[in-house]
């Protein structure tokens, strides 16, 4: 399974100079990604016999919290595990065929199914313990808290006397 | 034999521009045909029921999903795979579906449709009558 390299965009954006710049650059990079996302999903690689669809994602921060969001519509939620190892955060699960489908004379079949499994590197440490997982209208949202280190913090500059 | 879906090969194209900018997603669907019904199966994640919307006019089959916006501007994203936005698919249906008995569900953000044949259009079987 292979990590996401995500990192490495995420630094370059920091350092351009110019805002207006640095935002346009990253809606190019969504974009790419979105495209190479579907890519992806298509040629599942190093993804041996775990079927043929990879769920999109979205993985966002805010000062507390990385959120972590998967599409993953007419998948049971029982059949989703969510596990945190280190600074790996792994989603899989299958997603199953309706069973009164099978007879009958199919006109499109555009939807995918069968097993997942995708892991990507969280940017900060993350409070194991803590972390939720809720999934609403094929939307599986995963909140995981920094850990007390990793928080922001607000440091005081004090004045010389 | 004639089937229900005979028209609908090609896909029809939005007739009405949409008012609002937000970009618009084209639904994975897969369409079943068997004696009783059509069986329409799209994949719509991240829309409440409530904000389905599905209608039947003259063999014109629409499914419109509306989808609020999931988080604030102010969000910093490392990674977007999808974006955000309404569905909407259009597909033409002969008149044999039986509109009045249209069912929808919407489990897990799947939406399901039956689309229930008449009467005159599920095969029959005729006895043969020997002396």
């Amino acid at each position: 399974m292979s990590l996401i390299p995500w990192r490495k965009k995420h630094e370059q954006a920091d350092i351009l100079p110019a805002p207006a710049l640095s935002s346009l650059r990253s809606e190019f990079d969504q974009l790419f990604d979105r495209f190479f996302g579907e890519f992806e999903s298509g040629f599942p690689a190093g993804t041996e016999g775990m079927g043929a669809w990879l769920p999109a994602f979205e993985v966002s921060e805010t000062g507390d919290a990385v959120t972590v969001k998967a599409e993953l519509p007419g998948v049971d939620p029982q059949d989703v595990d969510v596990t945190v190892s280190g600074n790996i955060l792994t989603i899989s699960g299958e997603k199953r065929e309706e069973s009164e489908k099978r007879e009958g004379v199919t006109y499109r079949c555009e939807r995918r199914f069968g097993r997942f499994q995708r892991s990507i590197e969280l940017p900060t440490a993350v409070d194991a313990d803590n972390v939720t997982a809720e999934n609403a209208n094929g939307v599986l949202t995963v909140r995981l808290p920094r850990s007390e280190s990793a928080r922001p913090r607000k440091v005081k500059v004090l004045a010389p006397k | 034999m004639s089937t229900a879906m005979e028209r609908q090969t090609q896909p029809t194209e939005v007739t009405a521009e949409r008012t609002r900018t937000r970009p618009t997603y084209t639904p994975a669907v897969d369409i079943v045909e068997n004696q009783d019904e059509l069986l329409v199966l799209a994949d719509m994640p991240g829309v409440k029921a409530a904000d389905v919307d599905v209608q039947f006019e003259n063999g014109t089959l629409t499914i419109h999903g509306h989808v609020h916006e999931r988080q604030s501007n102010a969000t910093r994203f490392l990674r977007r795979e999808y974006g955000v936005g309404d569905y909407h698919r259009t597909f033409q249906v002969s008149e044999l579906v039986d509109a009045e008995q249209i069912a929808a569900e919407y489990v897990d953000g799947v939406l399901k449709l039956h689309l229930p044949k008449v009467a005159q259009a599920k095969p029959r079987r005729i006895a043969v009558q020997g002396k």
